[in-house]
């Protein structure tokens, strides 16, 4: 009954803290410039996400430990601090793009620019984690997570056609723009599988006490909670594709991707818009910055908890914090979301071996996980998916850089 | 027999009660004539960690702490003697997590910055 529970609860959560500025931008531009073309890249980063989520929460149930200790403890310092230090930048910038994507829709609903709004955002975010538990973060997301729902709701009234859906999960080659369209591939990739959601996820399987009999709840919230996320991811695309695509609009900008429900909902698009990507920033800037304290106190070995009073984690407190504060910072500089979620997207996708490669060893590590280790089914699918992001994203990074 | 390595190094240091301390950032042997080498203390701190990562990150870790640092001594020894028992998750020593000085950090941060903001503990209402 109660493992039932958190099977339920499980899959909630990832869908509502699955969509987040990272699919929302991604998806919205694949589909204004390529139609359905680019699902493939979306189906190729769910499979992605499945594993690597189902791996981290085997980890955790299986040996009790997460995985920033477990590979500081296994490899030793020297090899967790590459990826380590590469971990905290990939976090301080996609914090830095959800924190972008809540100022946007509230300047959508004032009309005050993001730039004002920033820091009011960070504060908002910083409250959330000063005074209330990891369960009340979690619960809250999951219900208010679902109003990116509105997405697939839209995208089923503009009844695209099955056998163009499926076609686009088939991958091709661009008839024009190769640079954009290998570009928003890797993205869409590095959207899927953004690392808090790692980190998050496997910490929170500690904290709910999970152990070697919560294996098939792991499995069930990874797959079919994964899955239902990339529906929402897919639903933005698709919207996009319908709406953009038809009149050649390419979204340059967050105020043109803004106004891809007002087909559909008239009157409340614009709002819906506004409320459902606020909604899913807020989200998922919280997992970020949990992630990223959950990450330093694990590494160093200090007390953690997402249900302790800040004094008593003072350390662990002192990160979120801090890194709330960098990240609304950089944003009310006046860095453009649009690009901040691109860029940040795309290193996702190029850091992926760093930070994968020392994991999927530690997930064949036979004297812990024993018969749990990773089968070789397991460890073919994500090493092929991780050569494949990182050939792309190693491509265009410098398309990226040149293009700006 | 342990493994040194895999047994020691790196891992989670918890205080008499349990609470967290720091994790094992140096080990110290002691090389013994005809008979195997022995754990001598365990090091905990930011510069012998550094010092694992090279000379010159040593140097910058001792710069830092002569600079900012609030520990007493920038690397925390703990003698092998101090080490209540350990298991494949954490090692216990005889230390409190109130005062040791391996979490000077902790309560500097506590004092001087989380206290300060409201709302911080149940501290609060008295």
């Amino acid at each position: 009954m109660k493992k039932a529970l958190q099977l339920a609860l499980g899959i909630v959560t990832s869908v509502g803290g699955f969509f987040d500025i990272g699919n929302l931008v991604t998806g919205v531009q694949a589909g204004a410039a390529f139609g359905f073309q680019l699902l493939w890249a979306l189906a190729l980063g769910t499979l992605l996400v499945i594993f690597l989520i189902e791996m981290s929460g085997r980890w955790a149930a299986v040996t009790g430990k997460t995985v920033p200790e477990s590979v500081r403890e296994a490899f030793g310092f020297r090899v967790w601090c590459v990826p380590f230090a590469i971990l905290v930048i990939l976090h301080l910038m996609t914090l830095a793009a959800e924190i972008g994507g809540i100022s946007f829709a509230l300047e959508m609903l004032t009309g005050v620019s993001y730039r004002i709004w920033a820091l009011p955002a960070g504060v908002m975010l910083w409250l959330f984690l000063w005074r209330t538990t990891f369960d009340a973060v979690e619960y809250s997301m999951a219900i208010l997570g679902m109003l990116t729902l509105v997405f697939v709701v839209a995208a089923r009234d503009y009844r695209p056609e099955p056998a163009a859906l499926l076609a686009g999960l088939l991958p091709s080659l661009p008839q024009q723009d190769p640079t954009q369209y290998w570009l928003l591939a890797v993205s869409i990739v590095g959207a899927l599988i953004s690392p808090y959601m790692l980190y998050f996820y496997s910490s929170g399987a500690i904290e709910a006490g999970w152990n070697r009999s919560y294996i098939w709840v792991n499995r069930g919230v990874s797959v079919v909670g994964m899955t239902f996320g990339a529906v929402i991811s897919a639903g933005a695309l698709v919207v996009s594709a319908m709406v953009f695509g038809p009149r050649h609009i390419t979204v340059d900008s967050m105020g043109q991707a803004a106004l891809m429900l007002t087909e559909v909902f008239p009157f409340w698009g614009y709002a819906l818009f506004a409320a459902a990507i606020g909604i899913a920033c807020t989200g998922a800037a919280l997992e970020v910055s949990l992630s990223l304290a959950y990450m330093t106190a694990q590494t160093f070995g200090w007390k953690w908890g997402g249900s302790l009073e800040p004094r008593e984690e003072a350390r662990f407190a002192t990160v979120y914090t801090g890194a709330i504060l960098a990240a609304a910072l950089l944003m009310t500089a006046g860095l453009d979301p649009l690009k901040v979620t691109l860029l940040s997207m795309t290193f996702n996708a190029a850091a992926l071996p760093a930070v994968a490669v020392p994991f999927l060893l530690l997930m064949n590590n036979r004297r812990l996980l024993r018969g749990d280790a990773n089968g070789r089914f397991s460890n073919a699918a994500v090493v092929l998916v991780i050569v494949v992001s990182f050939v792309l994203a190693v491509v265009s990074i410098p398309l990226l850089v040149m293009g700006n | 027999m342990h493994h040194l390595i895999r047994d020691f190094l790196d891992k989670q240091v918890v205080d008499r009660d349990g609470e967290p301390l720091g994790r094992v950032d140096a080990l110290v042997l002691e090389l013994r004539e005809g008979r195997p080498p022995r754990v001598a203390e365990l090091q905990l701190g930011l510069v012998p960690l550094a010092r694992r990562l090279g000379r010159r990150a040593e140097a910058l870790a001792e710069t830092l702490h002569r600079r900012w640092g609030v520990r007493p001594s920038a690397r925390h020894r703990i003698p092998w003697e101090r080490v209540l028992d350990f298991d494949v998750h954490r090692i216990r020593v005889d230390e409190s997590a109130e005062d040791s000085p391996a979490t000077a950090w902790e309560r500097w941060l506590r004092r001087h910055l989380i206290e300060r903001i409201p709302g911080s503990g149940r501290e609060d209402a008295s």
